[in-house]
């Protein structure tokens, strides 16, 4: 890193220059979070109220259209909150060239189990 | 010019190791740790979810694990967790919006935040054991 | 927003550090080394020890913590004075910066306790025994306590803390409102001290591209000046998802600055000023 070090004080402070963006993802953050608030107080409340955790009942519950549409939402919601929330975390604390590959590694999982949820709850909804 | 001759031998002075812990940078850790952890239970929630869908004999197993020694210790972890981080989100919800900046409010939202994760995970189960029957 | 009296700032403090070993993931030109021991003067009455980050940049050594019983009869009351008592009666090596040694200059910002903030504002009585006295964290140090700022204030430079205007030059002063000059209440109190960024974990682990809570501070204050006319060309600069959005709103900025000053709040408020331009 001959040539970085040879770069006067303001050039190093410069960098690649402003990306003119960010703020886009700030807010989605917040977005998302909001969202998901109520969520999981409606998640965390059901799953307290409900004492039979038996597979019919607990089927049954997931059948209902209410449930259905929150539980959709929910897993929407919280894959995307995972999803800003962790790339910032690895931004924050990876800085060598695999930051690239762990980003688009850990969005395409999110992506995965949050498809992979909704299938679950769709194919119970649908079910027989 | 400015040179700096010996800017590559400058040793850096210490920052994590010998910063004081603050209430400030304790709640944050604390939410950057809830939140990865919660990560974990999402992918949970996920296996629970694709186990009810696949049929009784993968959810009994699912439900198995909840109900077992670790399964009770993990799940309690996660309440603690999510309150943590669900009380913690509306802190930093609240300042996002502009308020709540003075060092006093910094630090009564921050104990708050703790007390609040604490006593809703108690609630939580208080009201888990009544309504399974234990209660009186 | 300005810390009314300093009890705003809490005393009570679990750990004075987290629990880390003292070299942890600290490369090897910066690893600390124990030092030696200044013993107290003959003759003193109130002796406090006090542990002191030592670097001599000439003999090709590490850094290293020197200890030093110090006579607190014999010197003034805040930790300016205890250097400065080191360095007539024991040690002349000691190295440190300090100007005005009332709160003004921001020369002698530097981790006391574990916490940055002026040596010539903390009083002795407040510190914990032993003290211990090192230099603003996450800096490439010169020499003792004399941190190499030139990144910091390059930072400093780039969002050009001065009046921009496009108007023509007026004849007389440019005005401003009671109301408008009071927008910078709060933010040209700053004195460049660096003691909360110095204390920002966003700016250790990336404060290359992370501006940090001082200069955030001074862009915010020429965000807000009535008189120029560059506002957009500086929120261009800013709105980055490292410059200005890797902070985290952790607030050890807030608790660390001697000034009392809140760049929480001033941060918090340009993070949305792109959202009213674009909404
Ligand atoms: S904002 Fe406060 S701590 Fe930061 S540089 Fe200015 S005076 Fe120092
Ligand atoms: S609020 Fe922002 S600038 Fe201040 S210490 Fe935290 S991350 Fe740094
Ligand atoms: S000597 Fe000027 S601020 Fe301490």
């Amino acid at each position: 890193m001959s040539n970085a070090r040879m770069r006067s004080p303001l050039g190093r402070a410069l960098g690649l220059g402003s990306a003119k963006d960010g703020v886009e993802a700030w807010w989605r953050e917040r977005v998302w979070a909001v969202a998901l608030a109520p969520l999981t107080v409606w998640l965390t409340v059901s799953i307290l109220m409900r004492a039979d955790k038996g597979y019919a009942a607990v089927v049954a519950w997931l059948k209902m259209p209410v449930t259905t549409t929150l539980m959709t939402l929910l897993l929407v919601a919280l894959f995307h909150h995972i999803a800003f929330g962790l790339q910032v975390v690895i931004e924050d604390y990876v800085h060598s060239r695999i930051k690239i590959p762990v980003l688009v590694g850990m969005r395409l999982g999110c992506l995965a189990l949050g498809v992979a949820g909704l299938v679950a709850i769709l194919k119970i909804a649908l079910g027989a | 010019m400015t040179r700096a001759p010996s800017d590559r031998q400058r040793p850096l002075s210490p920052n994590i190791q010998i910063y004081r812990p603050q209430l400030t940078s304790v709640l944050s850790i604390g939410n950057r740790i809830t939140g990865i952890a919660l990560s974990a239970y999402a992918v949970a929630l996920v296996i629970w979810l694709v186990a009810a869908a696949a049929g009784p004999d993968a959810y009994a197993a699912v439900d198995a694990f909840i109900g077992s020694w670790v399964g009770r210790i993990v799940l309690f972890g996660g309440t603690f967790c999510l309150f943590f981080h669900f009380c913690g989100g509306i802190r930093h919800l609240v300042w996002d919006a502009g308020y709540g900046f003075s060092l006093r409010a910094i630090y009564a939202s921050g104990w708050a935040v703790v007390a609040a994760s604490i006593a809703l995970t108690a609630l939580t189960y208080v009201v888990g054991a009544i309504l399974a029957g234990y209660g009186p | 927003m300005i810390i009314r009296s300093s009890d705003e700032v809490p005393r009570t403090t679990v750990l004075k550090r987290f629990p880390v070993p003292r070299n942890f993931g600290v490369d090897a030109a910066s690893r600390i080394n124990r030092g030696r021991t200044w013993p107290a003067p003959r003759g003193a009455t109130r002796i406090k020890r006090f542990d002191v980050y030592r670097y001599d940049p000439e003999s090709g050594q590490n850094p290293r913590i020197d200890t030093y019983q110090v006579d607190l009869d014999d010197c003034g009351p805040m930790v300016l004075d205890v250097l400065i008592w080191i360095k007539n009666t024991v040690d002349p090596s000691l190295t440190f910066r300090r100007s005005c040694r009332e709160g003004v200059c921001g020369s002698c910002a530097m981790n006391i306790d574990g916490t940055n903030w002026l040596a010539c504002t903390k009083f002795n009585a407040d510190l914990a025994t032993p003290a211990t006295i090192y230099p603003l964290a996450n800096m490439r140090i010169i020499k003792d306590l004399v941190p190499d700022l030139t990144h910091l204030f390059a930072q400093h430079r780039l969002v050009e803390p001065w009046l921009r205007s496009k108007s023509p030059e007026p004849e007389r002063e440019r005005l401003q409102s009671p109301q408008e000059r009071a927008q910078l209440d709060g933010l040209y109190e700053c004195i460049l001290c660096f003691c909360c960024t110095s204390g920002c974990p966003s700016h250790w682990w990336n404060g290359d591209r992370f501006l940090g809570p001082a200069v955030l501070l001074q862009a915010t204050r020429w965000l807000v000046d009535s008189r120029d006319e560059a506002t957009g060309e500086r929120l261009d600069d800013l709105e980055d998802p490292f410059r200005l959005y890797r902070c985290h709103t952790i607030l050890n900025c807030t608790r660390t600055c001697p000034k009392g000053l809140n760049r929480g709040k001033a941060i918090a408020d340009v993070k949305k000023m792109p959202i009213e331009r674009r909404s």
